[in-house]
Formats: structure tokens, C-alpha cells, sequence
């Protein structure tokens, strides 16, 4: 684990990067995050996706289903991938300030 | 570079014991042929994590701070030892671990067996005689002081320190319990029991396990439910969402049964189904409600998640996942218990959780693929094999076949659903693990998947290839077949690693998405190729 600034502010991250603090999370913090999965400047559709993962991980404490996500938010696995080369789990999630995700998933 | 290396040298102060070289890896059929530099370590990193075995890091041993905390480490680890060798501390395992460390006869014919050690290029240290000797030599010379004559003839010159022992857990993450070397000794030593209870000693005596496994794991299971971080209310709101999909699919809405009391059989799926494959329950739903079975999901803490990493290094934490189990079943009334496509939760619900499970806790319990079989052999539903017309290869979980001789349901659905079913090489008891068995699949951290995509899984990418080698056309999709949530995991990082799907149109499943796309009631094809 290490400290370091994003959006100004000090947070924890692990080694690949997620954030250990989630309530510290806001759009800086995401915004230099993003910078750093090759996901920035964030448009519209990054939002998109990174407020609906934000909603549902505060609503459900977890990450939804890949599937659920495309559906939900209208953007297929492509697109997803081309916003956040990262792909769905590893970048968008990280970006939105998620735990990385655990277990056989 | 590969260099000889003897058991003496396993605690000498080096940066790093053995440096793996892309070159030196097991040879993959083009174009996967290029040798391709492994991720390293981060010097910060480095300094952080113990990391002196092979470079890479599987649990993240943090190093001692002074010369006491080590003393202290030795000590608890020859004291774990102790306990790890006597009756009343380790009833459940002591009778095999006593037995594969007192018989082996050292003939190395176990060797050429092991996956991880051929596709290394026969790294010395991943041999699966080479960990056990070094405990064999721990206890010869640390505990059995009191037989001196024969100490003097087997010891040999290993010094306890914290490098070695943090050498030797790391170690115990380099085998994916695969049991392979197992099957061919023919004294039946059984050198994946001895990684498991290395592992089994450093979690329980010693408080070091691989996070994913134990805090985010076992630990994250008993508490919140499953390990995936799934609660009872993610859930059902996951549940709702398969039964649109399904609605979507066939054209009709199926409720999906959660804690429905009385019924004939409780359904138990890895939970990472749920959340990464949640076609696959959906697939098992739709084949339930088709055969007319009585049927439940459970919603209760670890009830909706089948997977018990406890098995892969820890007893209590078995025990505890395995009661939590088998109490949701109890409550519920089933009559059976049974567990969905889960290689390791078989070996748990099914082998192992005989010693835990007593009285009104033993449920009777069995794996879902004969049942399976029996719908798709027996005219239960109505198939039509044309739809399943592409390659299609079945990759066999180490604990279905090997240890438990699953072999035939599986293949028996294949072939009379699968117009190009081809086998692998080797396959059935003799396969090889995918790679990602006794925790690999889900270790994501540092550089460990890295090692798990270039070594332990490398055989698997090998026998893929080659069994789709008539096919290379990537416009021509083909299906490797995976009845296990952790070998589905593993293929998938494999795939990608690989670009498999850019180069040979190789794409990954499980086994009921098979059948239930052969279905003839179906509107439109049930496997969808753009989630590769
Ligand atoms: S484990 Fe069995 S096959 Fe391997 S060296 Fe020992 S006796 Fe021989
Ligand atoms: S269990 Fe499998 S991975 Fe482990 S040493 Fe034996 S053959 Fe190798």
C-alpha cells in the first residue's frame, strides 16, 4: 500500500492502483486517475459509465456484471474498451474509484 | 538463466534464486511463437515484498524489521511444523502428509508430469520433488533430534532463516495443486499435499495467506456472503436481471427459484458466475425449468457462493465455508445438494466435506454433470445439434476428472450436441490443470498473472492451440468448453494475454451455454461470440 495525491488530495492506493479510500473519491481524484489508464480527457461517455458504476457500487457495494453494465448504459464491450483501455473492471472501475474486483470473476 | 540448483541453496542471500528467461519457456506453434519479456517487479516493490525466489509474488511476504522478528518468524514456523506433524493438530491430513514425506524413493519419475516445471524449461525449484525435500530436510535436521543416528545420514546442511521460509511459501503458490505428479508415482506420494499443507501451516500458524484467498476471500465470504463481495441484496438484484435476460432469450419470463423451502435439490453456483458468466446460471435455469426439476437458489451468507478456498490453505476456513453450506441446505429442506460448474468446490462439497460434515449436516451431495448428461442422452429437451456447428474442445477441471473420475458426462453431452467436438492432448484423468487451479485464477496482483499466463497455464495454451490447429482461421469461431467458473476465469486472462481471439478466433464457455444454444426453443443463439 502507498500514499499518493490525486485531485489534490492524499489517498491510499494498493499495488495495481485502486484507491483504499472510497469516500475520498470525487472527479479530480477520477479525472487523475483516468490520466493514468490512458482513459483522459473524459467525455461524455466516460462519465456515462463511470457515474453508473459509481451509483451502482454505492447502492450495492460491488461492482455490476459486465453484461449488466452494457445494457444499462447502452455502450457495448467496444466502445467500453475504447474509452478505458483498461477494459470494464481493471480501468473503469478503478477510475470510479471501485475495490478491484475479487473472487472467480 | 537456468542454472543447477541444489536444495542447500534455497536460503542463501541472493536478490533473486532463479531468473526465469523467456527463452528458456516451453515453445508455443506460431504465431504465439515470440518469445515475450515478464513483467517485473517495481524496486519499491522489491523492497517492500520478498520477492527473492523466482522474482515474482504470489502472497507478498513483508520482510522482518530487526533480527528478533525473525527469530520470532523461525520459531513459529518450526513450532507450526510441530503441530503440522502431530495427531491431535492435524488429524485431517497427517496419515498422507506422514506417508509422501517418509516413502518417496526420490526416482523423479513424477517429474515430466508437472506443468509448471516442463513449461518453465524445467526450472529446477518447480520440481514436484523439490519443496517437499526441503521440508523432508527441515524436519530431519530440526525435529527429529532424538533419532541422531539417522540425522546424521539424511541431514544435509539447510539453515533456517527468513529468506528460506519465505522462499518456501512463495513456492507453495508455484503449484496449482493439479495432482498430476500424484497420478503417475507409483508409490501414490502426493507432492500437491505437501504444497497445500505448506500453505496450510504459514495461514494457520503464521497469519500468511495470499489476500485474495483469505481477507478477500474465505474471510470476505463468511462475512458479507460470497467472495466476489456479492451481498444477499446485490443479489437479487442480479437475479432480476438474469431473469430479463432470459425473458429477452427464449421469449418467455422463468422465475428464478431463491430460498424456496421444500424443494427437491439447493443449486449451488461459484458466485463468479454471477457476476462475470451470469449466462451461465441463466443456462442451468433454463435447463431446470425445461426437465420440470425441483429446484432452489439459497440467499443465505455463503449459500449463493460455492467456492471454498479454505481447500487451497487453510482447514478452519474450510471447515467453516463447508458448514455455512451445507446450514443454508439444511434450512432450506433440500433433499440434495448440488453444485454447479465449480471444479474445486466439487473437491470440497463433495470429497472433502465428508470428514466435516456429520448428523443432520450431511446433506447428500453431488455435482450437477450427470444430471446434465442425463436430460441432454435422454431426450429431456429437445436439441438440435446444427446449431452448435463450430470447433469445439473440453477442457477437463483437474478435480472433476483426476480426483474424482467425472470423465464421461461431459463427454457424452459434447459429442451428442457438438458436430466438431475434437479432444485435447492429454485429456480426461490425464489433463492438464488450466493453469489457474488452487488459487492462480483469481491471484491478480504484481506480477503474479504474468507468471500464471507464461508458466502454469502455458501447457493449456499449447494443447488449445493444437487442438484447434485444422482451424487456424480466426473468421472460423471456435469454443474451448470449461465446466468450471476458475478455469473459465483463467482461460479468459489467457485468451486475452495471447490475443487468441484476434489471431484464431478462440473463444471460451461453459458447458450447459453449450446445450441450452442447442436448443430448439430457442429464438436466436444463446452463446454471444462479442463477449470474448
Ligand atoms: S513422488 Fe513418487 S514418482 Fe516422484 S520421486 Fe517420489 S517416489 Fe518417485
Ligand atoms: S500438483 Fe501439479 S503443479 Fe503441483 S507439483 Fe504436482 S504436477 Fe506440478
Amino acid at each position: 500500500m502507498a500514499k499518493v495525491t490525486l485531485g489534490g488530495i492524499e489517498i491510499e492506493i494498493d499495488e495495481d492502483g485502486f484507491i483504499q479510500e472510497p469516500d475520498k473519491w470525487n472527479k479530480e481524484v477520477a479525472e487523475d486517475l483516468a490520466k493514468a489508464e490512458k482513459a483522459y480527457p473524459m467525455g461524455e461517455d466516460h462519465w456515462k459509465l463511470v457515474n453508473y458504476l459509481r451509483d451502482y457500487y454505492l447502492k450495492y457495494e460491488i461492482a455490476p456484471p459486465v453484461r449488466m453494465l452494457v445494457k444499462q448504459t447502452g455502450l457495448d464491450l467496444k466502445k467500453i474498451y475504447e474509452l478505458f483501455p483498461g477494459g470494464p473492471a481493471k480501468g473503469a472501475c478503478k477510475i470510479a474509484g471501485l475495490p478491484k474486483p475479487t473472487g472467480c470473476v | 538463466m537456468k542454472r543447477k540448483m541444489k536444495i542447500e541453496d534455497f536460503g542463501r542471500p541472493a536478490r533473486q534464486l532463479v531468473t526465469l528467461e523467456p527463452s528458456d519457456l516451453l515453445p508455443l506453434p506460431p504465431p504465439y511463437d515470440e518469445p515475450r519479456p515478464l513483467k517485473q517487479l517495481s524496486e519499491e516493490q522489491r523492497e517492500r515484498y520478498e520477492a527473492s525466489l523466482d522474482g515474482f509474488v504470489g502472497i507478498g511476504i513483508t520482510k522482518p524489521a530487526s533480527a528478533k522478528e525473525e527469530e520470532e518468524f523461525v520459531r513459529k514456523f518450526l513450532s507450526g511444523l510441530k503441530k503440522l506433524l502431530s495427531k491431535e493438530n492435524n488429524w485431517t491430513f497427517l496419515q498422507p502428509l506422514v506417508h509422501s514425506l517418509d516413502y518417496c524413493v526420490k526416482c523423479q519419475l513424477c517429474n515430466d508430469s508437472c506443468p509448471a516445471y516442463v513449461a518453465s524449461g524445467k526450472q529446477e525449484i518447480y520440481r514436484p520433488t523439490f519443496r517437499p525435500e526441503i521440508l523432508r530436510r527441515i524436519i530431519n535436521k530440526y525435529l527429529k533430534k532424538e533419532s541422531g543416528i539417522l540425522r546424521k545420514l539424511t541431514a544435509s546442511d539447510i539453515d533456517l532463516n527468513f529468506t528460506l521460509l519465505a522462499r518456501l511459501a512463495e513456492l507453495a503458490y508455484r503449484c496449482s495443486l493439479c495432482r498430476r505428479c500424484a497420478q503417475v508415482c507409483p508409490l501414490g506420494i502426493d507432492n500437491a499435499l505437501i504444497s497445500r499443507e505448506i500453505r496450510k501451516l504459514f495461514s494457520q500458524e503464521m497469519g500468511i495467506a495470499v489476500r485474495e484467498l483469505h481477507e478477500q476471500g474465505t474471510v470476505q465470504q463468511l462475512k458479507v456472503g460470497s467472495s466476489t463481495g456479492i451481498t444477499p441484496k446485490a443479489l437479487a438484484n442480479i437475479i432480476a436481471f438474469m431473469e430479463d435476460d432470459i425473458e429477452e432469450k427464449m421469449g418467455r419470463r422463468i422465475e428464478i427459484p431463491v430460498d424456496k423451502e421444500g424443494a427437491d435439490m439447493l443449486l449451488l453456483h461459484n458466485a463468479g458466475e454471477f457476476l462475470a458468466w451470469p449466462e451461465n446460471p441463466e443456462a442451468f435455469a433454463i435447463l431446470l425449468d425445461a426437465a420440470g426439476i425441483s429446484w432452489t437458489l439459497s440467499s443465505e451468507i455463503a449459500g449463493y457462493d460455492a467456492v471454498n478456498y479454505g481447500i487451497w490453505y487453510d482447514d478452519v476456513q474450510a471447515a467453516r465455508v463447508a458448514i455455512h453450506h451445507a446450514e443454508a441446505a439444511r434450512r432450506l429442506k433440500v433433499k440434495k445438494i448440488c453444485v454447479g460448474e465449480c471444479g474445486h468446490s466439487h473437491k470440497a462439497m463433495l470429497v472433502i466435506a465428508d470428514r466435516i460434515l456429520t448428523g443432520d449436516l450431511n446433506i447428500p451431495r453431488e455435482s450437477a454433470l450427470p444430471l446434465l448428461a442425463d436430460l441432454v442422452c435422454n431426450g429431456k429437451i429437445k436439441l438440435d445439434p446444427k446449431r452448435n456447428d463450430f470447433p469445439v474442445t473440453l477442457h477437463d477441471p483437474c478435480n472433476m476428472v483426476r480426483l474424482m473420475g467425472i470423465v464421461e458426462p461431459q463427454r457424452k453431452i459434447v459429442r451428442a450436441i457438438c458436430p466438431q467436438f475434437r479432444e485435447m492432448e492429454p485429456h480426461g484423468v490425464e489433463n492438464y490443470c488450466c493453469g489457474g487451479g488452487s488459487g492462480f485464477a483469481i491471484m491478480q496482483s504484481m506480477n503474479f498473472p504474468d507468471w500464471r499466463n507464461n508458466v502454469s497455464a502455458r501447457m493449456k495454451m499449447k494443447q488449445i492451440l493444437e487442438a484447434f490447429g485444422d482451424v487456424p482461421d480466426p473468421a472460423q469461431k471456435k469454443y474451448v468448453c470449461a465446466p468450471c467458473s476458475n478455469c473459465k476465469g483463467l482461460l479468459r486472462d489467457l485468451i486475452e494475454y495471447h490475443g487468441a481471439w484476434e489471431k484464431s478466433g478462440i473463444f471460451y464457455g461453459g458447458l450447459v451455454e453449450l446445450i441450452v444454444n442447442a436448443m430448439t426453443d430457442l429464438k436466436k443463439p444463446f452463446i454471444e461470440w462479442e463477449w470474448h
